[in-house]
């Protein structure tokens, strides 16, 4: 109720008095209230409109009085018909001077987690708070999930190599321990990997160093394509980009931003795609202009046709080390950390990261960042014709773009 | 009649529309929630789901008797006696689907174990989404007693109906390359026929709101066909074709 006290602040009166408030204006009694407060007195009423908590009042024979307009908001959608059948319980039980409350889980999509809170008033009847809770519980889980999950990553190569060490002890044939060291040295590199992500990220976190050049998109995913051109050969992956500002076609397009960070947040996402595809599937990178609520923006899209990602999985997985399924990520090799640097490369750069996605069909990322002034000219016009597509199997012809 | 006794009866009215919408509600939730338990093999969600459709029937039941006793006692005429007409046909119907919803979660029982791939698993996802969506929009069509929503439902089922066949011609396809086995096929079609039969009931839901708001059932399409049929026969002296 810390809100309700608030008001109660803002109007310059007892806290036991707002209350009183709220059964007068039931009642529809138009009461003179003190002096200084009186002129704020209607605005409690804007206040409880205004707050996204849904406020239902019932009398003492526990027939509804009073919805503020988030409790009416819900009317004639399935998901009020469920709250209110919640609401109703709560009322029946607070007659009998039961407070308490109750959670109404809802399935969506999204998901949503209410809590339906009841207290018995003074005068007989009983008000119920209704609170959306999603983000909420959402958090906490993030929070365990993540110490349990960076545990587990950190201890399972360290767990490896504390066996392998013992297999050494008493190993005398030369081939065995060449081969035991080499599973050693990747195991380590492994927790390397690990550490040196999580020191990326919580870099990218504080978010204080990011540069604010001007930065050219085109470059950021030619360079993105060139940390996985490998990897993509390896498992025939074809890749095309497309769009303004590519392939020397058309006025480089520009944003103001840390270089290193976009190419790390566009790697993350083009190594992901071609991770999670089937062997010769393609995998689609385009850069283009939109305007969303009036705001310019510029899109780089990465879609893939690979395995996709579950729907209740869709909302977690730019968290630290969240898994879709943890018995392939050994094999993919990922140390759990990529989606959650493209989410704070985007959020440090007053954009986002926007997922889609079809189990079976495929992902598509659409990395948002806003667009900065018009283009400059660009002080080293192309060389020569360049083609506006190319596939990580000719890495020759994408220096042209970078 | 006083004027007392008809608020009763509009109150009794609203009570058991406001509990049919509460069943169809919970369907509506339902769908998404038994798909889950499919797809991430809940074993304890399919039992809690199979232990809460005693409930849903013995709410429906309960809907069913009030609305008898509001035909036998009010005599309604018009609009309440349609609406309560209406009740009286979605309550089964709305238990059906919960009926639906329960046959996933045990097929989710029986599947437990197996692996799906992850194309069946996104086609089941779809159509999960889509039978919610209409399900949705018959239980809003009601509350809101919108018949041009209503009418709505019967265009978006085809799409639903498009992908059931989709489903089953990807079954198919898994089948032959190995990937499951015939148990496995057959326990997935059955589940796609679960899910094209919870978009029948929101059509069905939705022809009734129809018939709420306008008096018009579909069923008088067979019935003008017939009497156009014998009136031909009639004339002509010999039955014709069909």
């Amino acid at each position: 109720m810390a809100w309700l006290l608030g008001a109660a602040g803002v109007a310059g009166v007892a806290a036991g008095f707002t209350a009183g408030w709220i059964l007068a204006r039931r009642r529809r009694i138009a009461e003179p209230v003190d002096a200084p407060a009186a002129p704020v007195a209607p605005s409690t009423f804007t206040l409880l409109d205004a707050h996204r908590t849904g406020v239902v009042v019932a009398d003492a024979e526990g027939r509804v009085t009073y919805r503020n307009a988030a409790a009416q908001a819900m009317t004639g959608t399935h998901v009020g018909v469920l709250v209110d059948a919640a609401v109703e319980k709560r009322l029946a039980l607070s007659r009998h001077g039961e407070a308490g409350d109750e959670i109404v889980e809802l399935f969506g999509p999204p998901k949503q987690v209410l809590d339906v809170v009841s207290r018995p008033l003074p005068d007989g009847g009983s008000v119920v708070f209704v609170d959306d809770i999603t983000e909420r519980r959402r958090l906490d889980q993030v929070r365990t999930d993540f110490i349990a999950n960076v545990s587990h990553e950190l201890k399972t190569p360290i767990g490896a190599l504390s066996v392998l060490a013992e297999m050494l002890v008493d190993e005398t044939d030369p081939s065995t321990v060449g081969r035991v060291v080499g599973r050693m040295m990747s195991e380590a590199q492994r927790a390397s990997n690990t550490i040196d992500d999580l020191i990326e990220l919580s870099r990218i976190e504080l978010g204080d160093d990011r540069s604010t050049d001007p930065v050219k998109l085109g470059g950021v995913v030619a360079a993105a394509i060139d940390r996985v051109t490998e990897l993509a050969t390896q498992r025939q992956i074809d890749i095309t980009a497309t769009g303004a500002g590519l392939g020397g076609v058309g006025s480089p397009v520009i944003v103001a931003g840390d270089r290193l960070q976009l190419v790390s947040a566009v790697g993350n996402l083009v190594e992901n795609a071609v991770k999670y595809s089937e062997p010769g599937g393609p995998v689609r990178i385009r850069i283009d202009p939109a305007t969303v609520d009036g705001t310019e923006w510029l899109e780089i899209t990465v879609a893939d046709q690979g395995v996709g990602i579950p729907q209740r999985d869709l909302a977690r997985i730019f968290e630290r080390f969240y898994r879709v399924d943890r018995a392939r990520s050994r094999g993919t090799g990922g140390t759990g950390l990529g989606l959650s640097i493209v989410r704070h490369v985007a959020t440090n750069h007053g954009g986002e990261v926007i997922v889609s996605s079809v189990e079976g069909e495929g992902s598509t990322f659409v990395l948002r960042l806003p667009a900065s002034q018009p283009a400059q000219p660009d002080p080293t016009p192309p060389t020569g014709p360049q083609p506006t597509t190319w596939s990580a199997r000719q890495p020759t012809t994408q220096q042209g773009a970078a | 009649m006083t004027q007392d006794l008809r608020s009763e009866f509009h109150g009794e009215l609203d009570a058991v529309r406001n509990d049919i919408a509460r069943l169809g509600a919970y369907v509506v939730e339902l769908i998404p929630r038994v798909t889950e338990i499919l797809l991430q093999q809940d074993l304890e969600g399919a039992e809690y789901v199979l232990r809460a459709d005693a409930d849903i029937d013995v709410r429906t039941h309960s809907v069913e008797e009030r609305a008898l006793t509001m035909l036998a006692l009010q005599a309604p005429v018009a609009d309440d006696l349609r609406q309560v007409a209406a009740a009286l046909r979605l309550a089964p119907e709305i238990e059906r689907s919960g009926d639906l919803c329960c046959n996933i979660a045990k097929a989710a029982r029986r599947l437990y174990g197996r692996e799906l791939d992850p194309k069946l698993r996104g086609a089941i996802q779809r159509m999960s989404d889509q039978a919610q969506q209409e399900y949705r929009e018959a239980v809003e069509a009601y509350l809101n007693v919108d018949a041009v929503r209503a009418a709505a439902i019967g265009d978006m089922d085809e799409l639903l109906d498009q992908m059931h066949r989709a489903f089953i011609g990807q079954i198919f396809e898994t089948h032959a390359g190995s990937a499951i086995d015939l148990q496995v096929a057959v326990q997935l079609a059955l589940i796609g026929r679960f899910y094209e039969r919870l978009g029948d009931h929101a059509v069905n839901i939705s022809k009734r709101i129809v018939y709420i708001v306008t008096g018009w059932v579909p069923e008088h399409v067979s019935d003008d066909r017939q009497r156009a049929q014998a009136a031909a026969e009639a004339h002509t002296g010999h039955p014709g074709p069909g």
